[in-house]
């Protein structure tokens, strides 16, 4: 199995330089030359985390101590890892439990391969640091000589050089020979969504408050409380709600079936536009496009 | 059971599928629809996400709001994840669509389709845009009637105002825009969304001192929390019938099962059309293939009348991979309304003063509640989102990189690009305080953009959809257009700072990719296969001005429903 994901990986990245930069192909030893997958991936998400969602102590004068933590305070990158390997399927049997298609492993790969790239452009503004993915990780979890060894460019990166580097993937249309005589196109720009977007959503979402995301929906609990989960804290939203008393009425004018009876304010003075206390309706109206001119004509 | 004999097989029941099917149905026809993905609140599936259930559904008493309460939670990620396109199997990823750039399309499967997201507005199409622009068979006044009904069936009113609508008509008179009041728009003003969402209980209004349960039955109506996205079965407690949202499984699937003579299968992908060629003439369609999407079993039914109804990707794609005859317009001319967002963030002291409390609050009240319309250009719309929704939707993706690499110095917006970082973190802290704006371009049918299929790149139904888009000049001027104005109208509602997203090419509307008067003709029946129709926004021949598409996708169905007995019965 180990050596089936090696080889696999192993040859995307290969497909990947073939349809990149020259430049890029002398690298490509550098990219594949971590034999430890796992903890490559591991430290590659970490950095992803670290760099969209980061800890923010600068926020603490401006904002509150509650606003100090981030993704890696959540263990958000273990979940990204188990969501972009469980949430695509191209309903091939044999491509992994169920169909979906496990793209962490190569997603890490890439974004070395977009560091590279980076660095190759010289559009880094600060230099590789070694030390950068030890401290990515708790200590105790692996020995820093170990770490060092698996990580790929892109966790040695600095926050904003990592965000540039996903950046330069969104500009890459790759073509990518996944499998046995099968054609498998991949686009760079879906991992910046993937590493991103995905990530965000993730973070903001109420995803931290489950106990185990993963099991079946009906047996799934969530407290929905902002206690359990730290970006509803950051974000001041309370939760999900059956419903707010938050009406304040319609939309109308004195001249108009839009609304009726009591105002309950002015919207604007001079046009007598108000907010209503009853709904009104809209007026189904003759229409007329003869006098009708295309703003931007092609 | 499902039988293998019908008057019509409809493809999908989705936004539009179940509008032809009610119709078909009323009419005495025997009607089968082919969902591809599952069937939420219903009796025959109560775990519709974990084990295969029921085979099929022809009672509207099998529908049931209790069980809806429980599958739709209403917790975004959850929802999200649960409604996207993708198979019933909440072990399984979705299904992959290849969308070139760094864009999305977001489409669901399920009874209900892609209404299930959908945020409920309801507006008619601009009457220039199918009078003007040229792309359409039919006149505007021909689609009224159909307007008519589907309105009434959807129960669309103008929608309600809570702060975040107050706060946006504040700003779009201050910018000098008329409040319109008409159905048939003509000239560019503001007015309140026509929303397919039932009116909330007046109990609600924040003078009535309301403390009770906002559930049902203390409660009818919406109750205004933000949540169609994630499905919307509010007011909880309800029975399926009375939820405030009229999407279309709760508008029409019921009054279509209430015929007698529908029957809905869900878990039914189809992979495939029939069809028969005598000698000399075009093919006629007289069947389907589809496999159930549990059991990966393959059967077959027949019908007089096949309606593909699968939406504006899947529909093209089955259709070449059913490889019926190709004209140069099946699956191109895709318009997806070539979006944007900008957004205004308010200071406490600035929102007092307007709307009498520090906070905007975009959770409370319907999710997009207020619009400007300008013919020509595309709308713009107020939304709330629940965070997670709002930061991929809004923040997570551009086109221009991310903030720091931008600098925007004399535009109409403070900062533009993708956000990440302490940047995010910062805009986040002020969610409540937060009001975003949706860019909704009138964007054009161009032939290149579309969906193809490659025969190298299959999944379980065949080669997946290809899709390809990319605006034109004209499309890009309109969108920069409209984000200007919605950074006008921010401004003069008292935003303190506007950020624009300058989002990649996104798709939440998708249509015109089996264009009425290119692959249809006037009945909405394929020139090249006889007794095969389509009833999906497939169908529309533009991009309906850039108001939201589904109230005229609808009334298209309505029409076309009428067609084919017209012709065939
Ligand atoms: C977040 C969001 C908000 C939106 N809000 C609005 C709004 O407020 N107003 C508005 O007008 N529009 C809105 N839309 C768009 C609107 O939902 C769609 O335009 C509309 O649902 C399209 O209807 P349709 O019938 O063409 O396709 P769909 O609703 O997508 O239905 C297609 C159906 O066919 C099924 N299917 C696909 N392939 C097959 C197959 N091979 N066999 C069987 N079944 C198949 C699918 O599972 C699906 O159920 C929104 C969209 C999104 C994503």
């Amino acid at each position: 199995m180990y050596d089936e994901r090696v080889r696999r990986i192993r040859r995307w990245i290969d497909a990947v330089l073939r349809g990149s930069a020259s430049a890029l192909e002398l690298l490509a030893d550098l990219v594949s030359g971590s034999e430890d997958v796992e903890l490559h991936t591991v430290v590659t998400f970490r950095a992803v985390v670290d760099a969209v969602v980061p800890e923010t102590p600068e926020l603490d004068p401006e904002l509150g101590p509650d606003h100090v933590p981030g993704g890696l305070g959540v263990d958000l990158e273990e979940f990204v890892v188990t969501y972009v390997d469980d949430g695509f399927q191209l309903g091939l049997p044999y491509l992994g439990p169920r169909g979906n298609v496990p793209l962490a492993d190569p997603i890490a790969q890439l974004l070395d391969v977009a560091a590279l790239a980076l660095l190759d452009r010289g559009g880094n503004t600060g230099e590789l640091d070694d030390d950068r993915p030890v401290s990515l990780l708790d200590p105790g979890e692996a020995s820093p000589r170990e770490v060092r060894a698996a990580a790929g460019a892109f966790s040695k990166l600095s926050r904003r050089d990592r965000l540039r580097a996903v950046g330069l993937l969104d500009e890459l249309e790759l073509e990518i020979s996944q499998f046995d005589g099968e054609l498998f196109e991949f686009d760079g720009g879906l991992v910046g969504q993937l590493v991103v977007g995905f990530t965000e959503m993730i973070y903001y979402s109420e995803w931290q408050g489950y106990d185990e995301f993963t099991q079946p929906p009906s047996e799934r609990v969530h407290p929905n409380d902002p206690a359990a989960v730290q970006s509803w804290r950051q974000t001041g939203y309370p939760g999900f709600s059956p419903g707010y008393a938050a009406l304040r009425g319609y939309l109308g004018s004195d001249d108009g079936p839009l609304g009726d009876g009591d105002a309950w304010t002015t919207v604007d003075e001079e046009s007598s536009v108000r907010i209503l206390r009853e709904p009104g309706s809209f007026r189904e109206n003759d229409y007329d496009t003869s006098d009708y001119a295309e703003p931007f004509p092609e | 059971m499902v039988g293998n004999d019908y008057d019509v097989v409809v493809v999908g029941a989705g936004g539009d599928g179940p509008v032809a099917a009610w119709k078909l149905a009323e009419a005495g026809l025997s009607v089968l629809v082919l969902e591809a993905g599952p069937f939420y609140g219903n009796e025959q599936w109560p775990a519709p996400s974990e084990r295969p259930g029921g085979e099929a559904s022809s009672s509207v008493a099998d529908l049931s709001g209790e069980l809806l309460d429980e599958q739709f939670t209403t917790r975004e990620f959850e929802m999200v994840n649960k409604l996207l396109f993708g198979p019933a199997d909440h072990e399984r990823g979705f299904w992959f669509r290849k969308f070139p750039g760094d864009g999305a399309i977001l489409q669901c499967a399920g009874v209900g389709g892609t209404t299930l997201h959908y945020t409920g507005c309801h507006p008619r199409a601009y009457p220039a845009s199918m009078d003007e622009q040229g792309h359409w068979p039919i006149a505007y006044a021909e689609l009224l009637p159909y307007y008519r009904e589907i309105e009434e069936m959807c129960e669309v009113t103008p929608a309600p105002v809570t702060a975040k609508e107050e706060l946006f008509f504040r700003g779009a008179a201050a910018a000098g825009w008329p409040l319109l009041h008409d159905l048939n728009v003509t000239t560019s003003g503001y007015r309140p969304q026509p929303n397919a969402i039932r009116r909330p209980d007046p109990k609600l209004h924040v003078d009535a001192g309301y403390d009770g349960p906002v559930t049902y039955p203390e409660v009818r109506g919406d109750t205004l929390s933000l949540g169609n996205i994630a499905g919307n079965p509010h007011p909880r407690g309800a029975p399926y019938e009375e939820k405030a949202k009229r999407s279309s499984n709760v508008s029409f699937v019921p009054a279509a099962l209430e015929t007698g003579n529908v029957t809905i299968r869900p878990n039914a992908f189809v992979t495939d059309v029939r069809t028969e060629t005598a000698l000399g003439d075009a093919p006629t369609a007289t069947g389907v293939d589809f496999r159930d999407t549990w059991s990966g079993r393959t059967e077959r039914v027949d019908a007089e009348v096949v309606v593909l109804a699968a939406g504006a990707i899947e529909t093209p794609r089955l259709w070449k991979n059913a490889d019926l005859p190709d004209n140069e317009w099946v699956g191109r001319g895709l318009t997806i309304h070539f979006g944007d967002n900008v957004m205004g963030l308010w200071r406490e002291a600035d929102l007092d003063e307007r709307l009498g409390k520090g906070t905007i609050d975009q959770h409370e009240g319907q999710d997009i509640a207020a619009r400007f319309d300008y013919p020509g250009l595309g709308m713009l719309q107020t939304v709330g989102t629940t965070p997670g929704v709002g930061a991929i939707l809004g923040f997570g993706a551009s086109a221009s990189g991310f903030t720091f690499q931008n600098d925007p110095a004399d535009a109409p917006w403070d900062t533009m690009g993708r956000l990440a970082g302490p940047e995010l973190k910062r805009l986040l802290a002020d969610y409540r305080r937060m009001l975003q704006m949706l860019v909704v371009s009138d964007d054009r049918p161009h032939r290149r953009n579309g969906v193809t299929v490659t025969p190298g790149l299959a999944d379980e139904h065949g080669p997946i959809p290809v899709v390809n888009y990319e605006p034109s000049e004209g499309d890009r001027k309109r969108r920069d257009e409209l984000a200007t104005i919605a950074a006008e109208i921010l401004r003069e509602a008292g935003a303190a700072h506007v950020h624009r997203s300058d989002s990649p090419p996104t798709a939440l509307h998708v249509h015109s990719t089996m264009r009425m008067g290119y692959v249809l003709d006037e009945a909405c029946e394929a020139y090249d296969v006889d007794r095969l129709f389509v009833a999906d926004h497939s169908a529309l021949s533009n991009g309906v001005g850039g108001a939201n598409p589904t109230n005229t996708g609808q009334a298209l169905a309505a029409r076309t429903a009428e067609r084919i007995l017209d012709r065939h019965f």
